[in-house]
């Protein structure tokens, strides 16, 4: 019975704080502009403006794209505990993760590609050249940050000794957060954090001025609102993995999400500043720095041990 | 949010994010297009009720047309503003869409842009203040309010007089009729 609750409360956490970290992070980079930027809840009112509008299809996969995009973002979530604990503590509840027993880590890492694969079919559908240009940047882009978060997730399985995400929640609240314990990985993760979110500095996919939003070019309607959601639980799905390996998740929900919310505040401030990188750069960038640190954490964690 | 609207919301939820989430494709056709980055950016800061600029047609519902209409650059209108999803809002900015303003003798510029899209405001003015921006959406509200701001369906009743029209001007267009359309049905029983 708590397995079912769990399965429907999970995504619907995923959903609300997602769309609302949407709103605020339009709101912090209104601030940040000195601007005094749109009400918290705009992307509630976009997402129900897109719903109202009639949509274009470019036949079945073009829409499949966006649903398959949608299901791989919400499995996810259910893989990625958030907060609770085993221990016996106060304000404490048992660990929110639905399907915490099927695989861990390295599913996560899996079905993380669903997202931007799915978008790529459904924009790949549509033959606008903006979007083949922004499907080719994306596949780029996750080549360039998928090789120093496979190195950051080797790290942090060899200093916990497991592929359970869940577990190596556990450990970190017995012993010191991963943030300490492989603090080289820490960095590495925060620095590519914005390569997964896609956002500035490196929003090359979706570059509304140069490629008009990209895989986005031709959704409009119904698909575009679908996608905003996806967006937003990948936003959640990503920061919450962060949060997990690195931040020692959360006794509770409560202390999950502020946590979730320091992150996010952090990558915002770097979001609102920094201009967009060519993709030949970020592929640099990705590669050079983030991948040095893990490479060289992954290697003193792993003689360590 | 204004407590007096919440039964608003409820009663026509999709009318209400209509108003406010305008999603706006700039038509940069001339020199009206300077005064918008002012509106969207820090000074004027177009995005506390919800209007931010959008890449592609697809995107957007309100298509606002900045500055004169030359003949090559209508054929574009008329097809970003068939590519934009229903219900849109179009508005002409300054007084060269409106009639011509100061290419009324040209021999290149179309003088009245509601003859060939469905207009639903205009904003006079050579050039208007960004100020003017944000009159212009306020009445956009209340003509959304109202059901005034009904140009996407103008342009579907009236479909076959906007496209004779349109044919006037270009002898022939490269795009099948958006609509079905009575000329055309004509024509094809001759």
């Amino acid at each position: 019975m708590t397995g079912i609750i769990q399965i429907v409360l999970s995504p619907l956490i995923a959903f609300v704080v997602g769309v609302l970290f949407l709103g605020l992070a339009r709101k912090i980079i209104a601030r940040v502009h000195r601007r005094y930027g749109p009400p918290i809840y705009q992307p509630v009112i976009d997402v129900v403006r897109m719903m109202s509008q009639r949509s274009i299809s470019h036949g079945a996969l073009f829409e499949l794209g966006v649903v398959l995009a949608l299901a791989g973002s919400l499995v996810t979530v259910m893989l990625i505990p958030l907060g609770g604990t085993e221990a016996f503590q106060p304000f404490a509840h048992s660990v929110l993760c639905p399907l915490s027993s099927s695989g861990g880590l390295l599913v996560v890492m899996y079905l993380m590609l669903f997202g931007p694969l799915g978008l790529a079919l459904g924009a790949g559908a549509s033959a606008n050249p903006n979007a083949s240009i922004g499907v080719s940047r994306k596949m780029l882009l996750a080549l360039a940050y998928e090789v120093p978060f496979l190195l950051v997730i080797l790290a942090v399985m060899s200093q916990y000794g497991s592929i359970s995400l869940t577990e190596i929640v556990a450990r970190q609240q017995q012993a010191s957060w991963g943030v300490l314990s492989v603090p080289l990985s820490a960095v590495a993760a925060f620095l590519i954090l914005p390569a997964m979110l896609g956002i500035r500095p490196f929003d090359l996919v979706t570059a509304p001025q140069e490629i008009a939003s990209g895989p986005l070019a031709e959704y409009g309607g119904t698909c575009l609102a679908l996608i905003t959601v996806q967006k937003a639980i990948h936003l959640f799905v990503v920061i919450a993995l962060f949060v997990d390996l690195f931040l020692g998740g959360g006794v509770n929900l409560a202390t999950f999400l502020v946590k979730m919310l320091a992150v996010f505040l952090a990558v915002e401030m770097i979001n609102a500043v920094l201009p967009r990188v060519k993709i030949e750069d970020a592929i640099k960038f990705c590669w050079k720095w983030p991948t040095a640190l893990a490479f060289v954490q992954m290697t003193i964690t792993v003689l360590s041990k | 949010m204004d407590r007096n609207q919440i039964a608003k919301w409820l009663k026509s939820p999709a009318k209400m994010a209509n108003k406010y989430s305008l999603h706006a494709v700039y038509f940069c056709t001339g020199c009206g297009i300077i005064e918008i980055p002012p509106v969207i950016t820090t000074r004027w800061d177009a995005e506390r009720f919800g209007i931010i600029p959008v890449a592609t047609p697809r995107q957007g519902n309100l298509f606002m047309i900045t500055g004169y209409v030359s003949l090559k650059t209508l054929k574009a209108i008329i097809r970003t503003y068939e590519q934009m999803p229903d219900p849109k809002y179009t508005v002409g900015f300054g007084s060269c869409p409106i009639n011509g303003g100061m290419y009324w003798d040209s021999y290149n510029t179309i003088k009245h842009l509601d003859r060939y899209i469905p207009v639903d405001g205009w904003i006079a003015g050579c050039m208007p203040r960004p100020e003017a921006v944000f009159i212009a959406i306020t009445h956009l509200w209340t003509l959304i309010d109202k059901g005034k701001a009904d140009g996407y369906l103008r342009y579907q009743e009236n479909y076959a007089a906007y496209r004779r029209n349109q044919e006037m001007l270009f002898a022939e267009l490269e795009w099948p009729p958006l609509y079905p359309c009575d000329s055309i049905a004509e024509e094809a029983r001759k």
